[in-house]
């Protein structure tokens, strides 16, 4: 018992001691903690670490941690980052963030993918900062159809009609199309609804789209996202967001969740260099949506790319 | 005491497995009755008992239990007049509690269970007493699980605790077939001790004809959910092995487990 | 950063979360092992306890209070259960399941149609806290030894072994005029109460309730349960019931331990579930693979 004792103490004073920096300049330990296994997150995630990357090339080490899906993991997480002492938390979607706010007042917390700070910290007079040791960048995406319906004016000047195909049950899908709609009419387009329930008939319900429009559009819409297959369409899509439009669209307006993690990155930088207090730096709540287009898909439909536009990877 | 009047009982009803069980029967027991239950597989015995006992309700007829109209009562609304030992030693005790939470759960048979303790100091040196009685040295086992126990440690414990808040009505349903000989005498003579000491009416439904000429006052045979033999007093001391087996062969009954018990 | 200092320190968050799984755990033990009732509603419970423990804190009531009515309205979600049981004569498992998937809609109304509501530690009095985790052990332990005896008190009295012997055996409890369905709807409703409370715990302890917070609960409180008799050795002999209740809470502590010990290691956090899988199929073994050796000692010898 004395001599585990003995050890235990030993360990202690190890870690007293922490890792030294090797020629003078520190090393940061970051701690990633992401909610969930998912293509968005995993794209922010990808974006913050490579800002810091960028910016600081090997003096910083990661600690990735994700709490696949269960919220409570989150805090057992930042439990294991604090006691750990990191030099900053990166906080991937809302739980993620409250957990972390809630183990450290001390330790500076960037998230992203995070809709509203202030409701995801329970501050109720919002003036762009939070006045704690939080900061971020937010995922709030606002006008993505409208930009959406005049990425199709732009791409396909010469189209007419427009089809929009998704699934009848989700709720979601049906109130995009109903905005969308609206917008294609200011722009003198003519749209019709393709819809399916079933996840089996999507091949069907393409195939009459195409047979009838100049231009599909596929909105956010989960079963498209997961079911749906670029040879199913001969007529190009335009996408809801950024992963349909991997799957099987030529384009889209899409908030870049790569972008919004790389922004983090670099407020991150801001704290840990440059001394930068997360208190007093606002957070990034306006959101500038991306072009983005699938090179393949538009070369087989040969579609032209404007320059401002980015690849979806 | 019991009055049971045209009662009727169909399982399945309206399909290939429909069994009429009961068949317009009517009985009246009289106060200090034992009555020994004899007949074929399926002749109804224990459904008669699970019929008073309230496991179902009948379809149709009157079951009045010292001038209580319990047609309608539910089964854990009739228990407090109640004292019930069943054929599997498992079923009358609650295994994982103690002997002597057992008996307190006995004790307050049809009582409001409330917020007090569940067995009182006094209760206690009661218990000991009557488990004395059993002379299977349970009383010095007063904690133990009853889940330790054997089968027929486990019927006589039954049969203490459905006589220990004195039931109007002891039911007894071939309590001691699932026991060895040995064991099903002793559980047989405690029984009959306890029934004679307390004075208490009782059914006692049985696959041994022995038994059944041997205990009780009483004894009814019953054939296709009716009573076909109602006999008692010096007319059922009378009664012989080959009398019940005659009758049974009249009515076509006769079946091995009968034969050779 | 593999030290084993870090692991230390990291020990108290671990305990404190691992101590509040353990009072849920309690909740489930009261249907798991006394009732005999596999109920799934707590998966929905905990949640609610969440949700109404952090909207009646945000709203000014005091913690101790939302914590007591988080266990009363847990109490209703309990009540639904058993009387879906009992009256409608619906499964057990699917009385559990019905109910909650209706508190899944239900959590949503209560959190103000929100599927997450922040309770802020800067801002509110909290009984506990991630940021405290030393008083939270301590918060936690004084619920858990509370619950532990009122549990003792309730099951020693006449109505609480009514409710053992139903979950014992249904037969012998009519036989002595006990209502089992009274028993099973009044054991759900308590079960389903200590879910709740302890779900309001765990919102102020991590500072936020979640619509899907109890997702899976019920694997942690079967775990927590499991590995406590396990460790405790409480199937072996017949045990004092404190202990019993003990040893669950405790379950819920080793259990957080690893799971701190599966982050320490730095184990990819995608295999997170399969570890916890692993962890308790582990000590749902460990009991037979002892009889197991014990056979094959007693056999050579």
């Amino acid at each position: 018992m004395k001599k585990l004792f003995l050890i235990l103490l030993a360990c202690l004073m190890l870690a007293a001691c922490g890792s030294k920096n090797e020629d003078g300049e520190k090393t940061y330990n970051v701690g990633v903690l992401q909610l969930v296994q998912h293509a968005a997150l995993d794209s922010a995630t990808q974006g913050f670490k490579d800002a810091l990357k960028d910016k600081l090339g090997d003096r910083v080490v990661f600690d990735e941690q994700n709490a696949s899906g269960d919220p409570t993991n989150c805090s057992i997480i930042s439990n294991q980052f604090v006691a750990n002492n990191v030099d900053l938390i990166f906080a991937n979607a809302t739980p993620a963030l409250q957990a972390a706010a809630t183990a450290t007042g001390d330790i500076p917390i960037v998230a992203t993918s995070v809709t509203s700070f202030a409701a995801a910290l329970g501050i109720n007079d919002w003036n762009g900062t939070t006045g704690i040791n939080v900061t971020g960048t937010s995922d709030l995406a606002v006008g993505a159809l409208k930009k959406q319906a005049e990425q199709i004016v732009e791409l396909f000047p010469e189209a007419k009609k427009v089809a929009i195909i998704f699934s009848s049950a989700e709720a979601n899908s049906v109130a995009q199309a109903e905005e969308i709609e609206v917008y294609l009419e200011e722009l003198g387009l003519q749209s019709a609804r393709y819809t399916f329930s079933d996840s089996n008939d999507i091949a069907q319900v393409a195939f009459n789209a195409c047979e009838w429009a100049d231009v599909v559009f596929a909105p956010t819409d989960n079963a498209i996202a997961s079911y749906a297959s670029a040879d199913q369409f001969s007529k190009p899509v335009i996408a809801g967001e950024e992963g349909i439009c991997k799957r099987i669209g030529v384009a889209t307006v899409s908030l870049s969740y790569y972008q919004i993690g790389y922004k983090a990155g670099e407020m991150a930088y801001d704290i840990l260099e440059n001394g930068k207090d997360p208190a007093t730096l606002p957070v990034l709540e306006e959101n500038e949506m991306s072009k983005m287009y699938n090179a393949a898909l538009c070369e087989k439909f040969n579609v032209e790319v404007p320059a401002d536009y980015i690849e979806v990877k | 005491m019991l009055q049971i009047k045209n009662i009727s009982k169909t399982f399945n009803p309206n399909s290939i497995n429909e069994k009429r069980a009961l068949n317009n029967l009517s009985l009246t027991l009289n106060d200090g009755d034992f009555v020994t239950i004899i007949g074929g597989n399926g002749a109804g015995k224990s459904t008669l008992l699970n019929a008073i006992a309230g496991t179902w309700f009948v379809d149709s007829g009157q079951i009045i239990l010292d001038e209580v109209d319990v047609t309608n009562l539910a089964e854990h609304q009739r228990a407090k007049f109640l004292g019930r030992v069943f054929q599997d030693p498992m079923m009358g005790t609650a295994a994982n509690m103690q002997i002597e939470e057992n008996l307190a759960l006995a004790n307050r048979r049809g009582a409001k269970r409330g917020l007090s303790w569940q067995i009182k100091p006094e209760e206690k040196q009661h218990f000991i007493e009557m488990l004395k009685l059993l002379n299977l040295g349970l009383e010095n086992r007063l904690t133990s699980k009853v889940g330790l126990l054997s089968g027929g440690q486990r019927q006589a414990l039954t049969l203490l605790m459905a006589t220990l808040q004195k039931p109007k009505l002891l039911l007894l349903d071939e309590h001691t077939a699932a026991l060895d000989p040995k064991t099903a005498k002793i559980v047989l003579d405690l029984t009959e001790e306890l029934i004679k000491k307390n004075s208490l009416t009782a059914f006692m439904v049985t696959h041994n004809m022995r038994d059944a000429l041997k205990y009780g006052n009483r004894l009814i045979m019953m054939n296709e959910g009716k009573i076909i033999l109602d006999v008692s007093g010096k007319e059922k001391e009378k009664l012989t092995i080959n009398d019940l087996l005659e009758l049974f062969n009249e009515n076509g009954e006769l079946n091995d487990s009968i034969v050779l018990s | 950063m593999l030290t084993f200092s870090s692991l230390l320190r990291a020990l108290p968050g671990n305990v404190a979360q691992g101590m509040i799984w353990g009072i849920m755990a309690l909740g489930l033990y009261v249907t798991y092992k006394i009732l005999n009732f596999s109920d799934l509603t707590v998966d929905g419970s905990f949640s609610t306890g969440a949700a109404v423990g952090v909207m009646l804190i945000i709203n000014g009531v005091p913690a101790l209070l939302a914590v007591i009515i988080a266990f009363l309205v847990g109490c209703i979600a309990g009540l639904i259960t058993g009387l879906l049981h009992t009256v409608l004569k619906i499964a057990p498992i699917l009385s559990g399941i019905l109910t909650q998937i209706a508190l899944y809609s239900i959590n949503l109304h209560i959190l103000g149609n929100k599927a997450n509501q922040a309770v802020n530690v800067n801002e509110y009095h909290l009984l506990l806290s991630l940021r405290d985790t030393n008083k939270s052990i301590l918060v936690a332990l004084l619920f858990a030894i509370a619950l532990m005896l009122i549990l003792y008190w309730f099951f020693g009295t006449e109505l609480g072994s009514a409710i053992r012997a139903t979950g014992s055996n249904e037969q012998m409890a009519k036989a002595q005029g006990i209502n089992i369905n009274l028993m099973k709807v009044t054991a759900l409703a308590l079960s389903n109460g200590i879910v709740a409370l302890g779900g309001a715990l765990l919102a102020q302890y991590q500072g936020f309730a979640d619509v899907s917070v109890g997702r899976g609960a019920i694997v942690i409180g079967l775990a927590a349960i499991i590995i406590g008799t396990v460790v405790v050795g409480a199937n072996k002999k017949e045990h004092n019931f404190l202990l019993l209740l003990g040893s669950a809470v405790i379950g819920g502590v080793i259990y957080y331990i690893f799971i701190g010990i599966v982050l320490w290691l730095k184990l990819p956090t995608n295999d997170m579930k399969l570890f916890t899988a692993i962890i308790v199929a582990i000590f749902l073994s460990l009991p037979h693979l002892k009889i197991k050796k014990k056979e094959k000692k007693d056999a050579t010898n």
